[in-house]
């Protein structure tokens, strides 16, 4: 581990689900780095493979084919509460946690005492403006606010690299507009670097790289993307 | 069609709700079938093994100078008799033979006339034990008296008439005399005739030459059809229609013995006993399969919900959504229905060697259709009945919440219901054992059998009570204890614990519900050990009394054996003590009864006394008082209520005086209630201090000597002492009693029962446990795999599964043991009339338990162990297919 070692890498990571006739290729083996303060919109359509892509960066999921590795992070065990912070397509708040206890989450789980991690989840949802959700139920917010707590949820513990997956497909434009402007700002406090899978132009327009994904290609770009938005964030 | 494509759909991808849901109607119906099948089988039982005790169904005494012929061919002519012979009775002064060169006398007797043809017609009547049956023969105790056996010449005096000199062809035994002896005619509860001390058979031409000039008597013994209904109730009520049809034809010249009707009698009231035993044991099994099913129908209740939000927003009506729910319970009822009967006839066939139980095939029939149907129900009221309620009563909104605010308390929690059940039962249970309490009142010879059926709300509400009430404080503790969970957590969650309590917290209805199944089913099986345990403890302790000791020597009634005798049974190798025990006739008042003379200091330990025997102090207490106050006597409870006494009263006794024969009065003060003691017959007795009733009468006569055994079996002892004593005593031992005891009506029927019975209630505490806790689990496999997809290690996904599971499995099985403790306790009392002896105390199954407690959590384990393996998946792929 040294500096300059990407965040991670992909070396031919390919994933395939299912086997035989009825197996589906979700990504093509592909090769990618993601480095600090890399600012990667995933773009592409619904199915093009995106959230597998999220997947195997995040280390949620294994290549079926090729390897990703974290050199500057460690082994896949070390990614998850802490360095790795992960916003999901779907609802992800545990239903009998109140939204404090949802976002102070991962770092109780990270072996943070109760009272620092409530103090840091309540820090990260007055960051989005959702204070006054911190009581309530998962199910007695609205998808949206649940996606900006999902966010929320991901800022704490300020991680290296925050993979956020469609973090704003429930949202209305202004909210969206917030949200991302908050993950960037986060993102440029800690360092981290910033890779959001997103249909939306405008969202994909406030990055600076643009990883396209079709049919479970990926297409990163030219490398000098990374280096631009290395100069950009400094 | 969408019905099927819905079902296809459950079928295939939410295979495990429709088992477990299969599985908890499986066992309510096995369980269901198999005791109701059990219990057409026991009526049937009962009603066969009590015909086939009975040799002489009737004995038809004829009156007002009827004769002999025109009372048989009467009878004979009656419908349904099958078999009927004339038998002789008189009366004589006594009987004598001169044997040895001494001359032996014995007091008065009976002398029997019979027919020829009778040993054969009814068997069981007269048992041949030496020489011929049919010529001479001398009872067993006569021939002892006389020193006589086959070939001795015996004088008989008639009670009119010359001696008359007779050669002995046979010595016999009367298994039957008290009935065969019986006072023809006696009222409904008379005091039963003991059956003479001598007794002699002839030859009816014989009889007729010895009885010539003295009053004879005639009965006819009758066979009677046994085509009769299977229960003993109707078996009963037939034969006493049979029985009056037959008095009303001979007019007054002839009364029935109906010996089969008294039969059936008693083995209705078993019978009765039987039923109720399945209410108490059975149908609890069942409501708590119901319950079982019920929780694990409920484990997929959120999902099930949000399922039909999603259906509602597409259109679905609430007919469309409960014609899905239906779909759902056809499928998981009739699995269940299936799988449970096949496991009934498994359990029948493995069991009791016959699929049926033994039941007929049309009994077998019906209990199997009422099991399905009670299963259909069972998956009904699981599933179809909260999708009907949601549909009805939720919005699409509130069908898509999992958790739920709760701001009320259930309504009977609001309104305490479970204080008020628990209150009632406590009420009912306290008048209901307050005095006099017989669950079962069987009159004799009144056709009408009456239950209690007010004591037993006790148990009902008692069950009802502690269900709600550990529901409430598991509730409780989830709501407001979240600081001292926290902390008793912390060993099993670490830092999670805050977590882990919160989720616990939120999700009590589940979990609060869990936790009372498992209390529930532990409390059912353990209360049904422990009743088990107590009546083979008391069927013990009954062939304990009823033999007195380990081994028991019976003097003849003539023999003079004092104190002294036991020295030489003192000597036999095994033995460990001789206790004398003196056995008199005393008259209170008109009543005869009968009186045992003990040695106050030694008796205790020699009797094995116990305090339940006795009310007015304990058996030491009043064993004490008898020593510092000899003339003391306990008497029956009976006799206390019938004659109004006041502990200190005077009791005035007549007892027969040893040298004189004749009875003298002999003044006793009523120390205290004997309710059993060894030896004594179940009804009023009386027990005094053996030297004070030898000074009194002149006699030191003992009846029967006591023997404990040490380092030999009883069985063994028992032949030793045979050897000792000869034929001069009648020799007996505890085991041999205990065999008999153990071949009784009910002590068959109950060991059936509860075997069937013990083993569900394994079955449904493993299911309650373990199979509610993995659905549970499994249906939230999507939040451990959101947590895990946070970065939570194995170990602390672990924590949720471990603290949930050791809450509703610790807590359930403490809050079980305490209702067990409390309802065992009352089903032995409201029982009380299963029990002979009323015990002690409850006995305490160990094994049992232990393997109920092992079962339990082991099934815990496994379920979750089973939800932890399953997570081990990378959490994204578990999020994809949930």
């Amino acid at each position: 581990m040294s500096a300059g070692d990407p965040l991670v890498r992909c070396l031919g990571a390919g994933r395939t689900y299912g086997a035989g006739p009825t197996a589906t290729v979700a990504l093509q083996p592909t090769d990618c780095e993601v480095h600090d303060c890399a600012r990667i919109a995933v773009v592409g359509p619904s199915g093009s493979g995106k959230s597998t892509l999220l997947h195997l960066l995040g280390g949620l999921d294994d290549p079926s084919v090729g390897t990703v590795q974290w050199p500057a992070i460690g082994p896949r065990s070390a990614l998850r509460p802490g360095p790795v912070g992960m916003v999901f397509q779907g609802p992800s708040l545990l239903p009998p946690l109140t939204v404090l206890e949802n976002v102070a989450l991962p770092a109780v789980l990270a072996g943070t005492p109760d009272r620092e991690a409530r103090d840091e989840a309540r820090l990260a949802l007055e960051t989005l403006g959702l204070s006054e959700l911190a009581d309530k139920l998962p199910e007695e917010i609205s998808g949206g606010q649940a996606q900006r707590v999902a966010v929320a949820r991901a800022l704490v513990g300020e991680p290296r690299l925050l993979l956020a997956d469609e973090p704003t497909g429930q949202l209305d434009h202004a909210s969206a507009t917030v949200l991302i402007a908050t993950l960037l700002a986060t993102a440029a406090r800690t360092g981290a670097a910033l890779v959001v899978a997103t249909h939306d132009p405008a969202v994909a327009g406030q990055l600076h790289e643009r990883w396209e994904v079709h049919s479970g290609r990926l297409d990163t770009g030219a490398t000098a993307a990374a280096e631009e938005a290395s100069a950009w964030s400094r | 069609m969408v019905t099927l494509t819905w079902l296809r759909g459950l079928v295939a991808h939410r295979r495990a709700r429709i088992l477990g849901t299969a599985l908890g109607v499986a066992v309510g119906v096995a369980l269901l079938a198999s005791i109701g099948s059990f219990l057409s089988a026991t009526n049937a039982k009962m009603t066969q093994r009590a015909i086939q005790r009975v040799p002489v169904d009737w004995q038809v005494e004829g009156r007002n100078g009827v004769s002999a012929a025109r009372l048989l061919a009467q009878v004979r002519h009656q419908p349904g008799v099958e078999r009927a012979l004339p038998v002789s009775f008189a009366g004589a002064s006594g009987f004598s033979a001169r044997t040895g060169g001494s001359t032996q006398t014995t007091g008065a007797g009976r002398i029997l006339g019979m027919p020829r043809g009778y040993a054969k017609a009814f068997p069981g009547e007269v048992r041949t034990l030496a020489g011929r049956g049919d010529g001479v023969a001398l009872a067993q105790q006569t021939a002892a008296n006389l020193h006589a056996r086959p070939g001795s010449l015996v004088t008989l005096r008639p009670a009119h008439g010359r001696p008359v000199t007779v050669r002995v062809a046979g010595v016999v035994d009367l298994p039957e005399a008290d009935s065969l002896f019986q006072q023809v005619g006696a009222p409904p509860g008379a005091q039963p005739q003991a059956p003479p001390d001598n007794v002699v058979l002839l030859p009816q031409r014989l009889f007729d030459r010895a009885a010539k000039g003295s009053p004879v008597t005639t009965q006819v013994h009758a066979a009677v059809s046994h085509a009769l209904p299977a229960s003993p109730s109707g078996a009963f009520d037939a034969i006493e229609g049979r029985a009056r049809n037959l008095e009303t034809r001979l007019a007054g010249s002839g009364l029935v013995g109906d010996n089969l009707g008294a039969t059936l009698d008693k083995a209705r009231e078993d019978a009765l006993y039987a039923q109720i035993l399945f209410l108490f044991l059975g149908v609890p099994g069942a409501v708590l399969a119901a319950l079982v099913t019920a929780t694990i129908a409920s484990a997929g209740a959120a999902r099930r919900r949000r399922d039909a939000a999603l259906l509602r927003t597409r259109g679905a009506s609430t007919r469309r959504l409960v014609g899905l729910a239906l779909g759902e319970t056809a499928a998981a009822g009739a699995l269940g229905v299936a799988a449970g009967l096949a496991g009934a006839l498994a359990i029948g066939a493995a069991a009791f060697h016959e699929a049926s139980f033994g039941a007929s095939t049309l009994a077998a029939v019906l209990w199997a259709t009422g099991a399905a149907l009670a299963g259909l129900l069972i998956a009904a009221a699981a599933i179809t009945v909260p999708a009907w309620r949601d549909a009805r009563s939720l919005t699409v909104a509130g069908q898509r919440r999992e958790i739920g605010r709760r701001d009320r308390a259930p309504w009977w929690a609001r309104y305490g219901v479970d204080f008020l059940c628990l209150a009632g039962s406590g009420l009912v249970y306290w008048q209901a054992s307050r005095n006099g309490y017989k669950l079962v009142l069987a009159p004799e010879g009144v056709p009408q059998v009456s239950v209690n059926w007010y004591a037993l709300l006790a148990p009902v509400l008692a069950w009802i009570g502690a269900g709600l009430l550990i529901y409430r404080i598991a509730d409780l503790v989830l709501a407001r204890g979240r600081a001292p969970l926290t902390r008793t957590l912390r060993p099993l969650a670490g830092e999670l614990s805050p977590t882990v309590a919160a989720t616990m917290g939120r999700q009590r209805p589940l979990l609060a519900r869990s936790l009372a199944l498992v209390a529930l089913t532990a409390a059912f099986a353990a209360s049904t050990a422990v009743f088990n345990s107590t009546y083979q403890q008391q069927a013990a302790v009954d062939a304990l009394l009823t033999n007195g000791a380990d081994v028991s020597v019976l003097e003849s009634p003539g023999a003079q054996v004092g104190p002294q005798g036991a020295a030489r049974l003192a000597r036999v190798p095994g033995v460990k003590s001789v206790e004398p025990l003196q056995h008199r006739f005393a008259y209170v008042g008109a009543d005869l009864q009968d009186l045992y003379g003990v040695r106050p200091p030694s008796i205790g330990s020699a009797g094995r006394l116990q305090d339940a025997w006795f009310a007015g102090g304990t058996a030491r207490q009043l064993m004490r008082q008898l020593a510092t106050r000899p003339d003391s006597v306990l008497v029956s409870a009976e006799t206390v209520h019938d004659f109004q006494l006041n502990p200190g009263d005077l009791i005035r006794l007549r007892l027969q005086d040893g040298r004189t024969k004749r009875y003298r009065t002999v003044p006793f003060h009523y120390a205290g209630v004997a309710n059993e003691f060894p030896t004594a017959p179940t009804d009023s007795f009386l027990v005094a201090n053996a030297a004070y009733v030898a000074k009194a009468t002149g006699s030191d006569a003992v009846g029967t000597f006591l023997v404990q055994t040490h380092g030999a079996s009883p069985g063994t002892v028992a032949q030793r002492v045979r050897k000792v004593v000869g034929t001069g005593a009648q020799v007996t031992d505890v085991d041999h009693q205990r065999r008999i005891v153990g071949s009784n009506l009910t002590a068959v029927e109950l060991s059936g029962l509860t075997k069937v019975e013990l083993a569900f209630a394994l079955v449904l505490a493993a299911a309650s446990a373990g199979l509610a806790l993995a659905l549970g689990l499994h249906e939230r496999r999507r939040t451990f795999a959101i947590a895990g997809a946070l970065g939570a290690r194995t170990r602390q996904l672990g924590a949720f599964v471990w603290c949930e599971s050791a809450f509703v499995t610790a807590g359930g099985l403490l809050l079980g043991a305490l209702s067990a403790a409390a309802l065992s306790e009352m089903l032995v009392k409201v029982l009380t009339g299963v029990f002979d002896p009323p015990p002690d105390s409850v006995a305490v199954p160990g094994a049992y338990l232990a393997a109920l407690l092992a079962l339990t959590l082991a099934s815990v384990v496994i379920a979750g162990a089973t939800t932890l393996r399953a997570l081990r998946r990378p959490a994204i792929e578990e999020l994809r297919d949930l």
